[in-house]
């Protein structure tokens, strides 16, 4: 390649993309200064600044104390495993049968599930739903909730219409059932798609919180994503920090509102970021290449 | 012929209790449909009846429908769901495509990929955290913007209370999540074009400006086409969970949408019917709008939105 000077125009170019990537990533970096930061000099913290002023702990501990606060991580982290793995089960199972050559009916089941995604039910109907069944105010209503994604299901199934008809047939003969072929060749076969379509899924799960705040409505089963609402949209602190805490312990009295804050928002944060280097990994080779595909 | 015909059935049957295997993996998700889809749709009829804690509900044809439209809030959330709607995807359809063609025009490597991964990550963060995050961004005390703001010599400015300034804050905050996702889909269709396109350019003595009009930007034609009929698929929608982590008294008369009414007469207030009625008239134009595009997109570009 020969060498080229920068031309103006793409130094403007340069500057814009760097300073969009910046007004990205300080705000969140800004949040981790903030919640690590020393409780008697984070009123020096400014919007800009990504490290922390001094260094403390102190934040975590005191949100890491209260039991409501465990009691929703745990609550946010049953609903995000269960629910993936029902998301999955479901998910590729479908796909299965949806792409078996020759199933009688296959055409209607696919308008229908069409349909279905197409037309939302009302958050009256299906609050009305939640409530006939009997999965008001248990976390099995989130677990359930939003079980299969049709647009997943669809590219799902484009991974599977891939698996070579010889490897189904050889093992048909070989006297495996629906079932095994499923989780012994279709599954195993379809690995990267599936963890792709499993991370969505989850990330969908544990940032969910409309729901969850309609359909969770007692203290125990609350997520976490509706706790941090409550404590930093509605600056409701008592929530987080819990009463009894709040006066037993002087030490808190002192701690500023938004570094506690800012502990929960990097809580809430952690997952995301933690799986955020696999979805960047697989996704690229994953569902875009599928998308990209057909 | 009638022996043809019921010859057909007949291997269907037989063909379907072969399989009836896969029927009954199929179940379950047919289920969970019939439970969570199709149940809630059928009770939308509530629409139509005065609802009654005991005893059957009372038929009122279309009175909660002539009640809807002439609720003056009503008339507001509706004008400001078509507001934020269009900002969101009409105002906002241009931007990632200008971010994919200046990532491309970045040569360096390295600095390519950092900004990519930077811009991709807000797309994965909860409405909740991004907005605790935006109200940092904005705040009036240490808040960047404001020190930007005080930088040009001017006073603090309070944006989430500001009725003037709070749907640019959803429009800047909604182009803050997404522009770095939504721009995968034309930076990806910019590394599918042919190479050899650009190095005939480049003997015939065209500027870079002139490629990126020439080649680059006409193969992004048929994606541009078929994102922004998708996304006026959704123009009803106007994000729910938005508007719920960024509101507050000040400012909500100006940023209330369908969802959030029906939220608060349906849940809140336990106006059914009424809710009800809102609901089921923006799931009907959704549904037009959906179909509509999902039409159009398969006469313009052969492919349609499923």
């Amino acid at each position: 390649m020969a060498h080229r000077k920068f031309s103006l125009a793409q130094l403007i170019i340069i500057l814009i993309l760097c300073t969009s990537a910046l007004f990205m990533l300080v705000p969140i970096l800004n949040i981790f200064a903030q919640s690590f930061s020393d409780p008697g000099l984070v009123n020096k913290l400014q919007g800009y600044d990504i490290l922390p002023k001094g260094f403390s702990l102190i934040n975590y501990k005191v949100i890491l104390s209260n039991d409501i606060v465990w009691r929703s991580i745990s609550n946010s982290i049953f609903i995000t495993v269960v629910g993936v793995t029902f998301n999955i089960l479901l998910t590729s199972s479908t796909a299965y049968v949806l792409t078996r050559h020759g199933l009688v009916g296959k055409k209607v089941i696919m308008y229908f599930l069409i349909i279905v995604m197409i037309f939302e039910p009302g958050i009256v109907q299906e609050y009305f739903v939640m409530k006939h069944i009997g999965l008001m105010d248990n976390l099995w209503a989130m677990v359930i909730y939003k079980s299969v994604n049709v647009y997943y299901l669809i590219i799902l199934m484009r991974f599977f219409e891939d698996v070579p008809e010889s490897l189904i047939e050889a093992a048909t003969i070989d006297g495996a059932g629906h079932m095994s072929i499923l989780f012994k060749i279709m599954i195993p076969l379809s690995k990267i798609p599936l963890l792709t379509v499993g991370m969505f899924y989850g990330v969908f799960r544990w940032n969910e919180f409309f729901k969850s705040s309609v359909y969770l409505s007692s203290k125990k089963n609350t997520v976490l994503q509706v706790l941090l609402r409550q404590f930093v949209i509605n600056s409701d602190s008592q929530v987080l920090v819990g009463a009894s805490n709040l006066f037993a312990n002087n030490a808190i009295a002192k701690l500023d509102n938004g570094s506690l804050k800012a502990a929960t928002i990097v809580i809430a944060m952690v997952p995301i970021l933690m799986i955020y280097p696999v979805i960047l990994k697989h996704y690229t080779s994953g569902v875009l290449s599928g998308g990209v595909k057909e | 012929m009638e022996t043809a015909h019921s010859g057909k059935i007949q291997k269907k049957l037989k063909s379907m209790k072969k399989d009836r295997i896969l029927y009954l993996i199929l179940l379950p998700t047919l289920i969970y449909f019939a439970i969570f889809n199709v149940w809630p749709i059928f009770e939308m009829k509530l629409a139509f009846f005065d609802y009654r804690i005991k005893g059957d509900d009372i038929y009122v044809g279309l009175k909660y429908f002539k009640q809807l439209f002439s609720t003056p809030t009503f008339i507001q959330v509706l004008n400001n769901t078509l507001i934020i709607s269009t900002m969101k995807i009409i105002l906002y359809f241009p931007l990632p495509v200008i971010f994919a063609l200046m990532i491309n025009e970045v040569r360096l490597g390295p600095g390519r990929k950092a900004i990519q991964i930077i811009s991709y990550l807000p797309h994965f963060l909860s409405w909740v955290v991004i907005a605790s995050v935006w109200f940092q961004i904005l705040s009036p005390t240490g808040g960047i913007i404001n020190h930007i703001v005080a930088l040009f010599g001017g006073q603090p400015i309070d944006f989430l209370t500001s009725k003037s300034a709070i749907r640019w804050v959803l429009f800047a905050s909604e182009t803050w999540r997404s522009i770095g996702w939504d721009s995968i889909i034309f930076f990806a269709a910019i590394m599918n074009i042919d190479a050899s396109l650009y190095e005939a350019a480049d003997i015939d003595g065209a500027s870079r400006f002139q490629k990126t009009l020439a080649i680059t930007l006409p193969a992004l034609i048929t994606p541009m086409i078929t994102v922004l009929i998708l996304n006026v698929g959704f123009f009803m929608n106007a994000g729910l969970d938005q508007v719920l982590n960024f509101t507050n008294a000040a400012v909500n008369s100006k940023i209330d949408i369908i969802d959030t009414f029906v939220y608060r007469i349906g849940l809140q207030n336990s106006q059914y019917s009424f809710a009800t009625a809102a609901n089921l008239f923006k799931g009907v134009v959704g549904t037009i709008l959906i179909v509509g595009t999902h039409l159009t997109s398969k006469k313009l570009t052969g492919k349609g939105a499923w």
